[in-house]
């Protein structure tokens, strides 16, 4: 479903990205595992196409994406959350939805109908709002619900856009351990043929969650297997230091 | 007419004095934008006032008199500008500065004709500049010359300070990075002002060097702001470089559009101005990447 | 995104009122007067469509009016089309101009969307000034209004003029207000709010905002129209950029992304206009001052300010009203 072949990216003379190539099948759930600065934000911002790799190619669905720019590859089923929510705050938890939701639906330029009022867009918007434990929150404006609510929100408005691959940036970067474990379910619980890559610092969410795991190491894949394999790796340890086994 | 030497240096010197005032005038607007984030519309009001100060302190101790302490007067006009206004506008938005200084625009427009009245203004240069010297087949007028080599000199003296010295260190640190700047130790509050003070003097003696060439109204500032912004927006803000570079587009394409096409001369600037913006739209040398 | 809520109906509604009575029982410069409240408000909601709606602070709507202006003087003075087909021709041809405008400006932000707008006002500018078939500094007369025969209406009576431009001021509020909640006007403000994540989304952001910036140079090249019908006679001073710094105070003046706001202004502001030139010759240092009050006690214009004060009071107190008549439904009801 998602691909890479030997990307490639440096900053100068920082080579961020190194041959990194990866492959998910049709609902697949990955999580990506590094330290800080082994460039797994930078791994986003090049499948989604916010930065352009120096070398190397990205496929979504068996086509080469390589060259399309941010919006067209979202159209074509590539959606991201991020680490640092990127809401709409002035905005209610059922437009921030609703935004993501008029632009799958092809109502986000029309001019002579409102595409909030639009049923197929509310009608996801419910969907998602389900799916993110946001329903009693709906008519909230961002601004107005708990820093938790709005990281699932971050990861409704990714969902909102019905993608084939969903990437997500740290969903639970900055939850309490009892909010985290609720998002562990919130992700389970979305349909199994969603393709998932996530961005995961916390380990138990990571082996609660994945399918396969991919571990980065100064912008290389140094380990790329099951959750099974990898608890058990000795490379794994030597890069965290040992610091998730007591978690 | 086109193929003659004295036509070719003709132009060429006529563009340069342009570039030249511009540079005065830009300098000033685009380091204070590198470094505080501010844009001063009102710049512009500050050159008018620069004339009209240079002319007045001509009539009563001649035009040296006024060379030197109109920029002065115009750093002290600044002065009271930093402390009222900019300061507490500093952290606000591109829009609310634009309209600062756009009300700015029309309380010294109005103000200095309350003080100078509504009739134009002559300031004659002076007697030691007057006349004309060959030149390359040319008749030019002096004072054209001195405009040219004073903002060569002027140019030469801010790539020295912001260049070699200390203080030019600090500067481009602050246009760099401020919140940084500021953990180094530097004073960027007091930074900041001189910086402010010293361009707005610097507009003072555009003014003031301007005002020979033109009569003095109390429009002049209205209609040299434009291609300030052009300068400066061609350039890129914040930079020595970009403010000369800019210049010397503007003056150049500006005079020789004038002459050689003059049907699409008025135009000219402004779609360069577009094909940069959309070329590169921080400009030809901006300050920061 | 935009809401009327209950002030904001109100507010029309005392505003309707007041341009009815003037338009019904003024004398002649009471309707000119009118009729130029009327005209410029047309412009700054063009103007708040894309400042206040889109984070675009243009500096050329000022222009873009002008255009409109030259377009209905040229199609039906020079060439000699009639007038209801010269609007029409104004009206897209100032769109079509404002969409290429939007679409290369789209880049740009900041400053620098200010400064690019502003290029493209002067190119206009100095074109309008420099072509020859647009009389250059002298400017163009003999401007024909509109012919309503046919409704039994002389629109070169200014009261009628003064209630057709009254007429078409509402139609473009309303156009505003139903572009706002389109689809289209619904990625704007999502856009504005955070363009990255709409990119991100899938949505084509330099579109959304070329279509709005062309919606609201159409609205701008009506204004120009009408200005140029009010007026009879234009030159190139109208595409001025301070005439664009004044249509961005008048909004800031108003309240900036209210809509309602504006209208305000441009009442607020011509009248100001009109008392101050009567008193001084200097009402530009009065309006430069208040101008700078305004922004920097941070407030949101006028209107902005009364909204903050009583708005969600009134509010408040409907929807109370509403609760307690209709009690649970209120989460299940969108």
């Amino acid at each position: 479903m998602l691909e890479t072949r030997n990307l490639d990216k440096s900053f100068g003379a920082v080579h961020v990205t190194r041959d990194v190539s990866l492959k998910l099948e049709r609902g697949e759930r990955r999580v990506i595992l590094g330290p800080n600065g082994a460039g797994k934000t930078t791994l986003f911002n090049l499948l989604v196409g916010e930065l352009t790799p120096d070398s190397g190619s990205v496929h979504l669905a068996g086509e080469d994406v390589t060259a399309l720019p941010v919006s067209r590859r979202a159209r074509r089923g590539l959606s991201r959350s991020y680490q640092k929510n990127t809401l709409f705050d002035g905005l209610t938890v059922e437009e921030n939805l609703g935004l993501a939701a008029a632009v799958h639906a092809g109502h986000a330029t029309q001019l002579w109908s409102d595409s909030l009022a639009k049923p197929e867009v509310r009608e996801i918007v419910r969907e998602v709002a389900e799916q993110v434990n946001l329903v009693p929150h709906i008519h909230a404006r961002v601004s107005e619900i708990s820093y938790g609510m709005r990281r699932q929100l971050e990861v409704g408005v990714a969902l909102a856009t019905r993608p084939l691959v969903l990437l997500m940036d740290e969903p639970t970067s900055g939850v309490g351990p009892e909010m985290s474990k609720g998002f562990h379910d919130l992700l389970n619980n979305l349909p199994r043929d969603l393709t998932m890559l996530i961005i995961e610092h916390d380990m138990d969410l990571a082996f609660d969650v994945a399918d396969t795991i991919t571990v980065l190491n100064y912008g290389e894949v140094v380990f790329d297997g099951l959750p099974e394999a990898a608890r058990g790796s000795k490379l794994l340890k030597e890069i965290y230091l040992g610091s998730w086994e007591d978690a | 007419m086109t193929h003659d030497l004295g036509f070719w240096t003709l132009q060429t010197l006529n563009a340069l004095q342009l570039s030249m005032l511009l540079f005065l005038l830009s300098i000033g607007l685009t380091v204070i934008f590198g470094l505080m984030h501010f844009v001063n519309l009102a710049h512009g009001s500050l050159y008018a006032m620069g004339a009209y100060f240079g002319a007045s302190l001509a009539a009563v101790g001649g035009y040296w008199l006024g060379f030197f302490l109109a920029p002065v007067a115009v750093a002290g006009v600044g002065v009271l500008l930093y402390s009222g206004l900019i300061k507490r506008m500093r952290r606000s938005g591109p829009m609310a500065q634009v309209l600062v200084t756009f009300g700015l625009i029309f309380a010294l427009l109005d103000l200095t004709r309350i003080f100078w009245g509504d009739l134009a203004l002559a300031l004659d240069a002076p007697a030691l500049l007057d006349g004309r010297v060959a030149f390359l087949g040319v008749e030019y007028p002096i004072y054209r010359l001195f405009v040219i080599v004073l903002g060569l000199a002027i140019f030469g003296a801010l790539a020295f300070v912001l260049g070699r010295t200390q203080i030019g260190a600090m500067i481009r640190a602050g246009v760099d990075n401020d919140a940084m700047a500021a953990c180094l130790g530097i004073n960027v509050e007091r930074l900041f002002f001189v910086v402010f003070c010293v361009g707005c003097a610097l507009a003072g003696l555009a003014g003031v060097v301007a005002a020979p060439l033109l009569s003095v109204t109390p429009e002049m500032g209205l209609q040299i702001l434009i291609p300030t912004l052009i300068v400066i927006v061609i350039g890129g803000l914040g930079s020595l470089k970009g403010a000369i570079a800019g210049s010397m587009i503007y003056g150049f394409v500006q005079t020789f559009g004038a002459v050689l096409a003059p049907q699409l001369a008025s135009i000219l600037i402004y779609a360069l101005l577009a094909a940069v913006l959309v070329i590169k739209p921080v400009g030809l040398f901006p300050a920061k990447g | 995104m935009f809401r009327h809520s209950t002030l904001r109906y109100i507010t029309l509604a005392l505003l309707t009122s007041l341009a009815l009575f003037q338009a019904f029982t003024a004398a002649y410069f009471g309707l000119e007067v009118l009729t130029e409240i009327l005209i410029l408000a047309m412009l700054v909601v063009a103007l708040d469509l894309v400042a206040g709606f889109g984070g675009m602070v243009s500096l050329c709507h000022g222009a873009l009016m002008g255009v409109g202006a030259y377009a209905y003087t040229t199609v039906s003075v020079t060439l000699g089309i009639s007038p209801l087909v010269a609007m029409a021709g104004a009206v897209a041809l100032t769109g079509a101009a404002a969409w290429i405008i939007g679409a290369i400006c789209s880049r740009s932000h900041g400053i620098y969307f200010i400064m690019a707008t502003l290029a493209f006002g002067q190119m206009a500018y100095s074109w309008v000034f420099e072509a020859p078939i647009f009389g250059g500094d002298d400017g163009l007369g003999g401007i024909p209004r509109l012919d309503l025969g046919f409704l039994g209406i002389d629109l070169n009576d200014s009261r009628s003029f003064a209630l057709f431009c009254l007429a078409a001021l509402g139609a473009v509020y309303g156009a505003a207000v139903l572009i706002l909640r389109s689809g289209l006007g619904r990625s704007l403000s999502g856009v504005m709010h955070n363009e990255q994540r709409m990119r991100a989304l899938g949505l084509t952001v330099w579109r959304v905002k070329a279509d709005v910036f062309g919606l609201s140079g159409m609205i701008a090249g009506l204004a120009g129209a009408l200005a140029a019908q009010h007026i009879m006679y234009i030159s190139p001073g109208l595409l001025a950029w301070t005439v664009s710094g004044e249509a961005l105070v008048v909004v800031i003046l108003g309240g900036l992304g209210t809509l309602v706001g504006p209208l305000v202004g441009a009442a607020a502001f011509v009248l100001l206009k009109h008392e101050l030139s009567a008193i001084t010759t200097y009402w530009h240092l009065v309006v430069g001052l208040v101008l700078i009050g305004v922004v920097m006690s941070r407030a949101n214009g006028i209107f902005g300010w009364i909204e903050a004060r009583w708005g969600a009071r009134l509010d408040r107190r409907l929807a109370d009203a509403t609760r307690k008549s209709a009690p649970e439904e209120v989460l299940n009801d969108a």
